[in-house]
């Protein structure tokens, strides 16, 4: 069954140079960086993905949107701050961009986070079922097994959500992982592992 | 079970494994394909989860209003930053027409914004050679400019410039 999502693989050229992909994102940094305008390129090409993150951790639409805006904006006025640092260990399609971004858009979360406790509001999953027009419950409803892994995730605590969500909707690699997550990459693997380990269980019980 | 990974405990092996399954899992989905090709796998219920979830996760997209709204906004920014770099690279400070500060003011000025930080958010007055704002004509341009030479100086380096611009006919 295709995978419902919006994808971009980005792979090297056959042939292309090895070292080519490893900052597939240079040529666009470099250029945003010299003329600020053309920073567009990159916010379509992330767009969908910082939103997922953001959707996945609040459960909530506007609140997703409040902080993919303010992961872009923050993105552009410092990207004069950033340096392309991928190296051959991170992995095909490894972006420290990406990472930087991601970086960004974990702080925008956190902040959302903070001031929802400070400022009680619906619980997550509640949140989830009335964030109209993208309400993945709803979506869904005729897929149970799909609701009950979005439902198991949610679950899941901190950094083993935020490590799944990345790995499985993000696509990234566990180096990237690592470094949005400020954790050395045998953790993330733990992590990751581990998180499975509760969604399997949890998948389990819904099914019986 | 750690055999072919030596120095590391079973927990370690036991990730380092599904890690594994999880390149060749969404490699192959990226590919099309709705399995990962035969390899060491992990235990059964974590590879089950792992083929649910890399099946039943989507990646969203925000609305289109929201995606162009933002790419507005930041387009907006993208030309200010554009602005202002074009201006700190070419531009002068000029006074206002009318307004003439003596000649070394726009020196003293410069200093003064140097030797304090830029805590209010205001700008440089008025630019030209690498930009002219509206808001740099307004009256309120105008009268920053006039509190901005009538306030006292806040450095020796500034009250010194200042002094020199005094002492020099207009």
């Amino acid at each position: 069954m295709a995978r419902p999502a919006l994808r971009k693989v980005d792979r090297p050229e056959e042939g292309g140079p090895r070292l080519a992909h490893l900052d597939r994102d240079r040529r666009l940094v470099e250029a945003a960086q010299a003329d600020p305008a053309r920073f567009e390129a990159l916010y379509r090409k992330y767009l969908a993905q910082v939103y997922s993150y953001a959707f996945y951790e609040l459960r909530d639409h506007h609140e997703a949107e409040d902080a993919t805006e303010r992961t872009f904006l923050a993105a552009l006025t410092n990207l004069g701050r950033f340096e392309e640092r991928a190296r051959p260990a991170d992995g095909e399609g490894a972006s420290t961009f990406r990472v930087w971004l991601f970086q960004i858009a974990r702080n925008a979360v956190a902040e959302r986070r903070r001031r929802r406790y400070r400022r009680p509001e619906a619980p997550l999953e509640a949140a989830a079922a009335v964030a109209a027009p993208i309400d993945l419950e709803a979506d869904t409803a005729l897929r149970d097994d799909a609701a009950a892994a979005w439902r198991a995730v949610g679950r899941l605590p901190g950094d083993r959500r935020r490590a799944l969500t990345l790995r499985f909707v993000d696509e990234m690699s566990t180096a990237e992982i690592a470094g949005v997550l400020g954790r050395s990459e045998g953790a993330v693997r733990v992590l990751i592992h581990r998180a499975l380990r509760s969604v399997a269980r949890d998948l389990d019980d819904t099914s019986r | 079970m750690t055999g072919a990974y030596p120095g590391r405990d079973s927990h370690e092996v036991d990730a380092l494994i599904t890690d594994r399954y999880l390149e060749a899992l969404l490699a192959a989905h990226a590919r099309g394909a709705d399995h990962a090709p035969a390899g060491a796998e992990p235990a059964p219920s974590i590879r089950l989860a792992a083929d649910r979830l890399a099946r039943d996760l989507p990646r969203l997209h925000p609305s289109f209003r929201f995606e162009e709204a933002l790419a507005a906004r930041l387009a907006e920014v993208a030309a200010r930053m554009g602005l202002s770099a074009a201006a700190g690279a070419e531009g002068l400070v000029v006074p206002l027409p009318g307004q003439g500060p003596p000649r070394g003011a726009d020196l003293a000025a410069d200093l003064d914004d140097a030797s304090e930080d830029s805590r209010a958010g205001i700008g440089r007055p008025l630019l030209i050679g690498g930009a002219l704002t509206s808001a740099a004509l307004s009256i309120a341009g105008a009268a920053y400019v006039a509190w901005r030479l009538n306030r006292p100086p806040s450095s020796a380096m500034v009250r010194a410039a200042r002094a020199i611009a005094r002492t020099r006919p207009v």
